[in-house]
């Protein structure tokens, strides 16, 4: 068999089960006695080795098959779940994990699973009844439901096909043995339904009630043109109407099914959402196209505006819209919920707050907001910090908790909003909140700020916490703190256009915001010229724009200000921040730049207009000129750097 | 006629059905090709893989069984596709064989779509 080509397919679902296996563990070492996420484990699990068999990846394969064995005395009672079996169950997933990893990428020999295969037998063993043999549950499937709907009935008659037990997809077998009983007349009922066929509790038997003329040998015949059908039934109603059809379906006492899932959908021919995979290259590949189709539009608009011609201008405005609305197709397509990556992340603060002995009770909000899919691969890791950092530095141990008047357990949580262009992640805890004075101490001795600035602003405090290598914890643990800080949070978001803040109050808690673009790439942009040099400043962070007024400068503390209606605004000019001799002459325009609530005016000698600008990657920030979040290429073809303005306040 | 973007699977079918006596007319490396080439060719039987470049296998039955309703179509899957193989059946295939396929499956299908 051709397995390279399934490999990214098998992949994909394996990750998809993975996630569900971890939900449900979690789920499962909330509620211990909870059926279930047994139920929703021993699925994932048993489809993870169906699909690793046929992959022929045999260390998967064996790692599922004990799982399930294991899970299956879970799911009977044989099995009490405790928290060394919550241990056992969850190594193993993340043995199975790298196991799937491994495989697709063919270095399956890397992988050791004989502790895990260890671990899971000896749990299985000591289970209560050791040699068991699985006579599992009857399906919890209503009786009552069944019986009231074939009551309904009437005339029908009743067929139960058997399928071959070693049919392949036999959930989509029967699904083709109802589409054949279709042919003969009109289906009444089946069980189980159509939409359970494809649950791994599907036994293989199937039960049609069924309006139709045809005789018994017409239906054996149809029926078994779906082919692997290995016995066809017809009962008639006779003198007892609706009895036969109660019966339940595979009579003769042989209640040997799996306990029914009911879950599965996917078989359901419900069409609301039709989806295909798309490879991501193909979105990127689109999302480049898109973005040198603006980059050229920018410059169509500039010839058509020179060449004033009337028919010129109409058609360029109208393939204007075009590109837009094409922009914005590509763009919506590319927009993935946010669940995606945050699906790991019960498990990752599970995992953290164990390792460091503390109680966390985690709330995760709108995970349904969309993101560009580049971006929510990107801003994954840095939420992980956040959130891991939270757990070590922010909250406290149980003891610390109770001395400082706290509930035991402390409060975790991580919401995401829409807030106009822009995504919102915030990460909050109510732990001991940041110590102000051991900031200012290691800002100290980091010689980042003179000593005796006890004047500093909470706001000014806290910012000394992003510079790059902070850190004041006092010793490195496992999970952050290794001079990796909060910094590497801010280097991460700004390069991708977004910014971080962050409010603290000591002994209450701290809140981490994280501000970023819905999408990378393309930003509308107020374009400014110094020089003969043209910079951008991406729109999101301009306030407002107006001429600049001599006598609306002042000096305080001998820095200039700006004098704006009631407020006064510190002022920045960008020839300083870009080096460039100041200017003798007057005039010029001033751009008020806002970044969360703080503001500041910038004087730019001109302001050349609005524009949508292509941000190409580049490597501003760690080349160390911070004031630039990337480069693009304006509508005539000059490249023009981009300004980060968070940086700038 | 065979529908397949791997060479590989192609010639595999190609041979257990040679084997069994029947004639290929022709081959389809995309959904689109197939569609082409069963207005073309009007084979007896076609085998369609699911997942194909241009257009995949279950729009090509579509737009096949719209030409002819009559078309003879016998889906190829793997092992999770169920909801695809379900959808496929929804747009006019008559029947499925799963891989690794196994020869006396893949030509009891064909017996059976042959009717």
């Amino acid at each position: 068999m051709d397995t390279a080509r399934y490999a990214e397919l098998f992949l994909t679902e394996s990750q998809d089960n993975l996630s569900a296996i971890n939900h449900a563990l979690l789920e499962l070492e909330r509620r211990p006695t909870a059926r279930e996420p047994v139920g929703a484990l021993f699925r994932a699990v048993h489809t993870v080795k169906g699909m690793s068999a046929t992959m022929g990846y045999s260390v998967i394969a064996d790692l599922s098959h004990e799982l399930e064995t294991l899970l299956d005395l879970v799911r009977r009672g044989d099995r009490d779940v405790d928290a060394s079996l919550m241990d056992t169950l969850f190594g193993a997933a993340d043995t199975l994990e790298r196991a799937i990893e491994l495989s697709v990428a063919g270095r399956a020999d890397d992988l050791d699973v004989a502790e895990t295969l260890t671990a899971l037998r000896a749990a299985s063993k000591s289970s209560r009844t050791p040699d068991a043999e699985p006579p599992a549950a009857p399906a919890p499937r209503s009786r009552k439901k069944r019986a009231a709907k074939s009551a309904a009935t009437g005339s029908a008659l009743t067929v139960v096909v058997a399928l071959e037990p070693d049919t392949p997809m036999m959930g989509v077998r029967a699904y083709l043995a109802i589409e054949r009983a279709k042919t003969l007349g009109a289906i009444v009922h089946t069980s189980p339904d159509v939409g359970a066929l494809a649950a791994d509790g599907f036994d293989g038997t199937i039960t049609i009630a069924l309006e139709t003329s045809a005789g018994d040998d017409e239906i054996d015949r149809v029926m078994r043109s779906a082919g692997s059908i290995a016995t066809v039934r017809v009962s008639r109603p006779g003198g007892a109407p609706g009895r036969v059809a109660a019966s339940p379906p595979n009579g003769n006492g042989s209640e040997a099914r799996r306990p029914s899932a009911g879950t599965a959908s996917e078989l359901a021919p419900a069409r609301q959402h039709r989806h295909i995979r798309i490879d991501l290259q193909r979105l990127d590949t689109l999302m480049n196209l898109i973005g040198e189709l603006v980059i050229t539009r920018g410059r169509l608009q500039q010839l058509a505006a020179i060449l004033n011609d009337p028919s010129l201008t109409e058609t360029v405005t109208q393939a204007s819209r075009l590109v837009a609305d094409l922009q914005d197709g590509i763009m919506t397509s590319r927009m993935v919920p946010m669940w995606q990556v945050f699906d790991r992340f019960p498990r990752v603060v599970r995992d953290a707050a164990r390792a460091l002995g503390k109680q966390v009770d985690f709330v995760v909000e709108g995970q349904e907001i969309e993101l560009d899919r580049s971006l929510l691969d990107e801003i994954g890791d840095p939420v992980v910090h956040l959130l891991r950092n939270a757990i070590d530095h922010g909250l406290e141990t149980p003891d610390e908790r109770r001395r400082a008047g706290k509930p035991p357990t402390g409060r975790l949580s991580l919401t995401a909003a829409r807030d106009r262009s822009a995504v919102v992640i915030r990460v909050t805890d109510d732990g001991k909140g940041i110590d102000r004075d051991r900031v200012l101490a290691r800002a100290h001795e980091m010689g980042l700020i003179e000593s005796g600035r006890g004047d500093l602003t909470d706001d000014e405090v806290v910012r000394l916490i992003a510079r790059p290598g902070f850190s004041t914890a006092r010793e490195v643990t496992d999970l952050s703190g290794r001079g990796v800080g909060i910094d590497a949070v801010h280097t991460r978001v700004r390069a991708l256009g977004g910014t971080v803040d962050i409010r603290s109050t000591k002994g209450t808690g701290t809140s981490i915001t994280v501000r970023l673009p819905v999408t990378l790439a393309i930003v509308r942009a107020l374009l400014a010229r110094v020089g003969d040099e043209t910079y951008a400043i991406p729109m999101t962070h301009v306030n407002e724009t107006a001429h600049l007024e001599l006598n609306t400068i002042r000096q305080v503390k001998g820095r200039d200000v700006l004098v704006l209606r009631n407020d006064v605004l510190p002022l920045l000019h960008l020839r300083d921040v870009v080096r460039l001799p100041k200017r003798d002459a007057g005039g010029g325009q001033v751009v008020v730049l806002e970044v969360a609530d703080r503001r500041a005016g910038m004087v730019v000698d001109e302001l050349t207009g609005q524009q949508e600008i292509v941000i190409k990657p580049f490597d501003a920030v760690k080349d160390g000129l911070s004031v630039f979040s990337g480069a693009t290429i304006l509508g005539d073809g000059v490249p023009a750097l981009i300004l980060d303005v968070s940086s700038l306040l | 006629m065979i529908c397949d973007d791997a060479i590989f699977m192609r010639t595999m079918v190609g041979d257990i059905l040679q084997q069994a006596g029947f004639e290929i007319v022709g081959e389809a490396e995309t959904g689109v090709q197939a569609v082409e080439k069963y207005r073309q060719l009007r084979p007896d039987l076609v085998t369609m893989d699911i997942v194909m470049p241009d257009m995949g296998g279950i729009d090509a039955v579509r737009e096949i069984t719209k030409f002819d309703p009559q078309a003879k179509v016998l889906m190829c899957s793997a092992m999770g596709q169920q909801a695809l193989v379900v959808e496929a059946i929804q747009a006019g295939a008559k029947d499925f064989v799963v891989k690794p396929f196994q020869p006396s499956r893949v030509l009891e299908a064909v017996q059976r779509v042959l009717g």
